[in-house]
């Protein structure tokens, strides 16, 4: 019997092939040169625009650093993140934002549900609807939050026009501090509704028919089907739409700066636009860098946490 | 059953190695650069005589703000100083008015502007200043413009840097730029609902607004600035603040709690609130320059402020429900000087010319000539004219200004009765503080005397925090 290592690859439970020629192992030694040079252009890229930001900005973290007065770099160590973490300024911020992000996603969720399962039931028309419906998401945050910053005017706006002429009185959609917040989430709810209804929509077109055949011979009714067979079956792609708009929402900046500036006072300011501010108005750099790694660190657990539980999920 | 070792382990830690430490070299490098900075932390001089201009063709750049004077500017200075420098074309960059700020002062932090000259706000002077952004053109003003022919405290706002004194200027201090357009609050009234004479002081115009708005329904008593971007409500502030007697801070100690929030500034802020606000059009909390010129142009206001320099507009038949020729409005539309109360004192606004530092020299020579040119008598008669709110008092008294627009003697007769802000380095940061404190009182977020002990406070907290380790900006 030959010795069963000269036989097999580098790859345990593939058909082992006798061991390449010298012509052989230089073809794959060029195929694999070729494979470097075809991803070396977005990997330097990668590295250039993301990997070396990063570690820059984990850097600047632990310094004074300032971009405009320049100068050296003093390192005050965790002095940036002790500071950052017991700021009731952040605290604040950060509760806005987590009121934000669980009303507007929730709501979006909800919506988006919604309108996909009554699409999904829909025989005609559904390529039309969908596309109707996405038509929100495809514009620019920033144009979104023009044009409802003239729908919601006091004064001028299309919605107050509409509520006098129901007999109703004028709200203050953009200068309240109740309102302000409600209004934020309702036009991020308006431009967001549509993913969680597209990937609502590949869930519940994917759910296998017979199931539901099964279940109308068995006379079940329709809450029946929906509690035992749709919802089980679309939670987890669900779940992965909800985490991305959590995401993205956690990280509101446009609509706040057109919509509200953060206004009134500080009330509809979020973590980002409050990063923002320490970067730019008075350039305090390594503090910025600092809350922004800590975001990027919540963002990073909170996201582990949801896939265990969407590991979990598949796994029962 | 055995397997062998795999062979391309070694060699992708070796490559995954050489990119930790090409990342970690440059990581070291981008850090040695910010080393290299230091020895620039100082503005530089420019030189008291205008080095030798280019012959090539040469485009000077601005940067300012988006609103009326910038198309102004970029229209007379092609016309006009193409005659003296044919192969020179100004190009004035615009960005919107809350992104002014961070549009410049982001581009110095890249050491490397796309303009040559910053048309700084009179506040941002002391930033640009000690971070070395714009040159110190203290010799070039010696040489090359008549100092005598300004108000001293014009020429101190557009460029004096440490500030000066209220009214004053330091002859001994540097200055860093020119005043290019000059600036104020006018009041506007409406003739037709309240008489020809405007309200004299404070008191008086709160009250005439009150009755005009009983009396007109669907009119607005007043309107003015609150919103919570740039600066809008911090000068609404300051300037009811400073007309019932109150102070910014104690600028030699640098001090805000306990005078800004004193008994005069808690009356203004009260008066502010309280009185002045409820005459205000429902949701008018976000208005700022445009706003408040709609609502007058759509006569939905009885008196509002507004700055001299936006209110070219309101005449515009086009723009306006008051009329269908400029004569029309001008019957129903008066300009004032605001109303005094305990003192006189109106907001300085406006903005000076600065020469970037990172500008080539062939721009920065160019640009040095720009000013010189711009600072002449018959130049700033022109610009006057072309409507600029010149500085040079010659200018500002001349004809040509004051014909040119109702509101042009408003700024006349304002010109000694003018207030800055304060003109530090934390200029953002303290008026951020302001804006959103006074936005939050202006709309029911805060209590008026909340507020304002906040802005004390956090603005004190602010100027303190020059040696903090870490968490500066928060």
């Amino acid at each position: 019997m030959s010795d069963p290592v000269s036989l097999t690859t580098d790859r345990p439970g593939r058909v082992a092939t006798p061991k390449p020629s010298a012509r052989g192992r230089s073809h794959r030694t060029n195929d694999r040169r070729l494979a470097v040079a075809f991803i070396a252009p977005a990997l330097l890229l990668l590295l250039a625009m993301s990997v070396f930001p990063l570690l820059w900005a984990l850097y600047l973290s632990f310094t004074d650093y300032s971009a405009t007065r320049g100068g050296t770099a003093n390192f005050v160590w965790f002095g940036n993140y002790t500071a950052i973490l017991t700021s009731a300024q952040v605290h604040l911020r950060a509760l806005t934002t987590l009121v934000y992000v669980i009303g507007a996603v929730g709501l979006q969720t909800v919506l988006g549900f919604s309108i996909a399962y009554l699409i999904s039931r829909r025989t005609h028309g559904r390529g039309l609807l969908t596309t109707l419906f996405l038509v929100p998401m495809m514009l620019s945050p920033v144009v979104v939050g023009l044009f409802w910053r003239f729908m919601l005017d006091a004064q001028f706006g299309v919605v107050n026009s509409m509520l006098g002429s129901l007999g109703l009185e004028p709200v203050e959609w953009l200068t309240r501090q109740r309102t302000a917040l409600i209004s934020l989430i309702v036009v991020d709810t308006w431009q967001w509704t549509p993913f969680i209804m597209l990937i609502a929509l590949a869930g519940l077109t994917a759910v296998p028919k017979y199931l539901y055949e099964a279940a109308s011979i068995d006379r079940a009714s329709e809450w029946f089907r929906f509690r035992t067979i749709t919802l089980p079956l679309v939670w987890p792609l669900l779940l992965i739409a909800v985490l991305f708009r959590a995401i993205e929402a956690f990280r509101l900046f446009d609509l706040v700066y057109i919509l509200t500036n953060g206004g009134p006072g500080v009330s509809t300011e979020t973590l980002s636009f409050h990063v923002y501010k320490v970067a730019f108005l008075g350039f305090n750099t390594g503090t910025a860098s600092a809350y922004g790694i800590l975001m990027v660190l919540v963002v990073i657990i909170l996201t582990q946490l949801y896939l265990r539980y969407l590991n979990k999920l598949k796994e029962d | 059953m055995r397997y062998p070792k795999r062979r391309g382990r070694p060699a992708r830690k070796v490559q995954l190695a050489a990119a930790a430490m090409l990342l970690l070299a440059t990581t070291v490098a981008a850090c040695g650069d910010g080393k290299d900075d230091d020895a620039k932390a100082s503005a530089p001089k420019a030189p008291a005589t205008i080095p030798e201009l280019t012959q090539d063709p040469l485009t000077l750049s601005f940067i300012w703000f988006e609103w009326p004077p910038a198309k102004a500017l970029e229209t007379f200075a092609n016309k006009e100083y193409k005659k003296v420098r044919p192969n020179a074309t100004i190009k004035v960059n615009t960005v919107p008015n809350a992104n002014w700020h961070d549009a410049m002062f982001t581009q110095f932090a890249a050491r490397k502007t796309d303009f040559d000259i910053a048309i700084l706000d009179s506040q941002h002077i002391g930033e640009a200043v000690t971070n070395g952004n714009i040159l110190d053109l203290t010799d070039f003003v010696k040489s090359n413009i008549d100092v005598g022919a300004y108000n001293p405290y014009l020429l101190a706002a557009y460029g004096q840097f440490p500030q000066a004194e209220t009214g004053q200027r330091d002859e001994n201090a540097s200055l860093y730029g020119l005043p290019l357009l000059g600036d104020t609050w006018t009041m506007i009234y409406r003739k037709d609902l309240i008489g020809d004479k405007p309200p004299q002081t404070w008191d008086e115009m709160i009250s005439t607004a009150e009755k005009c708005q009983t009396d007109h329904p669907g009119v607005s008593g007043l309107a003015f600035h609150q919103a919570n971007g740039s600066d809008a409500a911090a000068v609404t502030y300051n300037t009811v603040n400073g007309v019932y007697g109150g102070n910014l801070w104690d600028a030699k100690n640098r001090k805000i709690e306990g005078v800004l929030n004193d008994a005069a500034g808690q009356e203004a802020m009260s008066v502010l609130v309280d009185r002045m606000k409820p005459l205000t059009a429902k949701g008018s909390g976000n208005w700022f320059i445009d706003e408040v010129n709609a609502a007058v142009a759509q006569g939905k206001a009885c008196i509002a402020f507004n700055w001299i320099a936006a209110s070219g507009g309101l005449l515009d038949p086009k723009q306006s429900t008051l009329g269908t020729t400029r004569e029309q409005i001008l019957g129903k539309l008066g300009f004032a000087t605001l109303p005094k109360q305990k003192t006189d004192l109106v907001p300085l606004g406006g903005m000076g010319m600065h020469v970037s530092a990172y500008s080539s020299p062939a721009n920065q020579a160019e640009a040095l000539n720009f000013m010189k040119w711009f600072e002449q008598a018959d130049i700033q008669k022109k610009w006057a004219k072309a409507g600029g709110v010149p500085s040079r008092t010659d200018a500002i008294q001349s004809p040509e200004f004051l014909q040119a627009g109702p509101f042009n003697q408003v700024y006349a007769d304002s010109v000694p009765r003018m207030r800055d802000m304060w003109n530090v380095p934390e200029y953002a940061r303290l008026v951020d503080i302001e804006n959103t404190n006074v936005n939050a009182a202006l709309n029911g977020a805060k209590k008026p005397k909340d507020a304002l002990d906040n802005i004390a406070k956090e603005q004190q907290a602010v100027l303190d925090s020059s040696g903090r380790k870490g968490g500066g900006g928060l």
